[in-house]
């Protein structure tokens, strides 16, 4: 009898360890008797039926997912969450409960929640294809009328919720950062030895063979991450055939076999002939910061997301005091916009899944991520929110405002803005432009290939 | 009461429920970690599926047909395949190698023996991740020895030509203390008594390694040389975390491909075809392996 018992024990012990692995949330399916229970998860993990699990009302607990695991954006996202715990929650009922994930692990373990059905609440996500999915499956509700509601609109930089919005209706909401891809650069190093703010690609092209004459290799990238040497021929090819390039591809109007992808893949591939970049460039890692620990060594300049900034200042102060940015150089000849830039308005997004009152609920608490005190927080601790009015006195902000300000407009970066399976071969395509192993056309025609393909797969559904 | 039965019925009884109880544990996990998966994924493999909607869409055989003309499959296939060789060829003669070093010298070398089994302690990410700084452009290892005699950079991990044997030089690294201890267990389970008896009979040393000890240590080779060639074709961690299969493809292995378009690309359902055709492909080549060295002590 009593080994019975702790048989039983024991697989209801491990059925609850194997769904909680999945969903990280308190499984569903009550692990009573041992082998109903196992029956039961084998069924929750293989059903097709479980429905778009948008939890209603009768659970009191707002489950909240960001990747909040360091400090200060501990500081940034608790902010909101302990704000509405402490004023909202007595009224409504409702609590929040964060879940932080370390962001390495963080996209997979939300898909792994999902197709187990256990999409929470309130979740972080970067917009752009992946959101488009969750969409689709019905993990990301519509908020339009909330935020209406709410009186929210007026509080958000528009180019901002536009990133948000799919055929007219909000599905996300902005939080902490406004990112944009700048060249930063060494204002007392380029002093020094004399060097001019290129404003076209021909200047660039001058300085940097002036640099290779000094000894200074022109553009510290790292690039095995491959989206890192992606924003130099997204701009390229921005600033050559315009923001339309990829949007008309997008909408399948357009091809992204054209000049302009010619132009920016020909582009790379001479200056990596001519040694514009690192050596070993395709192994060098950003994860690690490999490609600022070269600008800290004197390299000429680097181009990356404007989230750098934070990085810089903590790591490396003294640098920091001497930090500059200027706009990706213009193609004289070409007739494009050239203010255009490459970013994403708000760096992290919050989606919903659930509805009614909790949902209302929900979307109030993210709201607090849009007030006063929460707006001044975010810029302490070195970012640029996305809400209206926000500005900084950092220097280096200073110049990045002025680009964001000076825009026409924000192209989301491709690897966000593309299908998930398209920006992958954008990603490992484009990375082949950087030990000139692959010919711009081929480059292109393998984009282009993708994108036919995923139209094609998805044209049914 | 139930006479004088009862205890023989009784043992019997209790011996049976002993025996469910020992091993329940076991099939419920091979029941929810091995077979649930296999079916799961071949299953999954017959659908258009993102890996998140709770909408599966059912497209028979298209993933499996795209998979059989998928150019990038099969070039994956093939560093598989160069992985697997290599590592056979490089990590059994040198398992082999240091086993019998190790075997022969006995308790005098157990400090050898410690620190040749240090790289199998470490996490393949932590491995990974030492190499990718030794192997480094700037200021690694090989440069740093180039430099020293004149010579310029050597990038091995972003050169599509090197970086897989840069790689694979890693995996060997790994791995061979692994086969190592392998054989190491494998010369202690030979009777002391076959050694004093050659050498009772006047063999050498050498004779006895070379015509006792190793050929009764083929039995170990044989599942050492499986173990290696599964190993090899189901191989992830360390790529993953040296190159992430880049720059370009070059390293790409049929794992970290399954890995990216499932998770990164979102298609769970050809993910899931890659991992059916990973499952087919080992088991056919370790299957056929099997089959010829088991026939070969047949003859």
């Amino acid at each position: 009898m009593k080994k019975k018992v702790i048989a039983a024990i024991m697989a209801a012990a491990m059925v609850v360890t194997s769904l909680t692995a999945c969903g990280g949330k308190k499984p569903t399916v009550p692990a009573d008797a041992a082998g109903s229970a196992e029956a039961g998860s084998v069924e929750a993990g293989a059903s097709d039926a479980a429905a778009p699990a948008a939890s209603t009302g009768d659970d009191k607990t707002i489950s909240f997912w960001n990747i909040a695991t360091d400090e200060p954006d501990k500081t940034i996202w608790s902010y909101a969450v302990d704000q509405y715990n402490a004023n909202d929650s007595a009224a409504s009922g409702y609590t929040i409960d964060q879940v932080p994930t370390v962001n390495d692990q963080y996209k997979q373990k939300l898909s792994v929640a999902m197709s187990a059905g256990e999409c929470p609440d309130v979740y972080l996500h970067w917009t752009g294809g992946p959101m488009r999915e969750y969409i689709k499956s019905g993990y990301a509700q519509d908020i339009t009328a909330i935020v209406d509601e709410l009186g929210l609109r007026d509080k958000y930089n528009e180019a901002a919720l536009e990133q948000c919005t799919v055929d007219g209706k909000i599905y996300a909401l902005p939080v902490k950062n406004q990112s944009v891809a700048v060249v930063f650069y060494d204002k007392k190093m380029w002093q020094e030895k004399g060097y001019e703010i290129p404003k076209t690609i021909d200047e660039l092209e001058a300085l940097c063979d002036k640099m290779k004459a000094d000894g200074i290799t022109p553009f510290a990238l790292a690039n095995s991450a491959q989206w890192t040497g992606s924003m130099y021929y997204c701009y390229l090819v921005a600033r050559y055939g315009g923001s339309e390039v990829i949007t008309d591809a997008y909408n399948q109007s357009g091809s992204l076999v054209n000049d302009a992808t010619k132009y920016a893949g020909d582009k790379i591939s001479e200056w990596v002939t001519k040694g514009y970049f690192p050596d070993g460039v395709n192994s060098l890692s950003p994860d690690n910061g490999e490609d600022r620990a070269l600008l800290y060594q004197g390299a000429g300049m680097m181009l990356h997301g404007s989230w750098q900034v934070a990085s810089i200042k903590s790591e490396n102060p003294d640098f920091y005091e001497n930090l500059g940015a200027f706009p990706f150089p213009q193609v004289s000849e070409s007739s494009a916009d050239q203010t255009a830039v490459l970013g994403t308005l708000g760096d992290n997004f919050l989606s919903f899944n659930c509805t009614g009152d909790k949902l209302k609920e929900a979307v109030k608490m993210v709201a607090y991520y849009a007030s006063d005190e929460w707006k001044q927080l975010d810029i302490d601790n070195g970012n640029l929110p996305p809400l209206k009015g926000a500005t900084s006195e950092e220097p280096a902000w200073k110049d990045i405002i002025g680009i964001i300000e000076n825009a026409s407009s924000v192209q989301l970066w491709w690897d966000q803005y593309l299908p998930s399976s398209v920006a992958e071969v954008h990603k490992s395509s484009t990375q082949k432009l950087f030990d000139n192993s692959e010919s711009s056309e081929d480059v292109a025609k393998e984009q282009q290939d993708a994108l036919d393909e995923y139209f094609t797969e998805n044209s049914g559904s | 009461m139930k006479g004088s039965t009862t205890l023989a019925k009784r043992r019997q009884r209790a011996s049976a429920i002993c025996a469910a109880v020992f091993l329940a544990p076991v099939i419920i996990l091979m029941l929810v970690y091995f077979v649930y998966p296999i079916v799961a994924t071949f299953a999954n493999s017959l659908t258009r599926w993102n890996g998140i909607s709770p909408e599966k869409i059912f497209v028979g055989s298209y993933n499996w047909n795209k998979l059989i003309h998928d150019a990038k499959f099969w070039k994956a296939f093939g560093n598989n395949i160069k992985v697997m060789a290599i590592s056979l060829i490089v990590q059994m003669p040198i398992g082999i190698l240091l086993a019998t070093f190790l075997d022969a010298g006995g308790k005098k070398f157990n400090i050898f023996k410690i620190i040749w089994f240090l790289p199998l302690l470490m996490s393949s990410v932590a491995v990974g991740y030492l190499f990718h700084y030794a192997l480094a452009t700037n200021s690694g290892i090989f440069t740093a020895i180039s430099e020293l005699f004149g010579g310029g950079k050597i990038d091995l991990l972003g050169n599509q030509g090197t970086a897989l044997y840069a790689v694979i030089g890693v995996i060997c690294w790994q791995f061979i203390p692994f086969y190592m201890v392998y054989y190491m267990a494998g010369y202690s389970s030979i009777d002391e008594s076959l050694y004093e008896a050659a050498i009772v009979d006047g063999a050498t040393r050498t004779q006895y390694v070379t015509k006792i000890a190793l050929p009764m240590l083929v039995p170990t080779i044989k599942s050492a040389i499986v173990l290696s060639i599964t190993g090899s074709l189901k191989y992830f961690d360390l790529v993953y975390v040296m190159t992430g299969g880049g720059p370009g493809e070059s390293t790409e292995l049929m794992a970290t491909y399954m890995y990216k378009e499932s998770f990164s690309k979102y298609n769970m359902g050809y993910g899931s075809s890659i991992a059916g055709g990973m499952f087919i492909l080992i088991t056919l080549i370790a299957g056929v392996t099997m089959y010829v060295m088991n026939r070969n002590k047949e003859d």
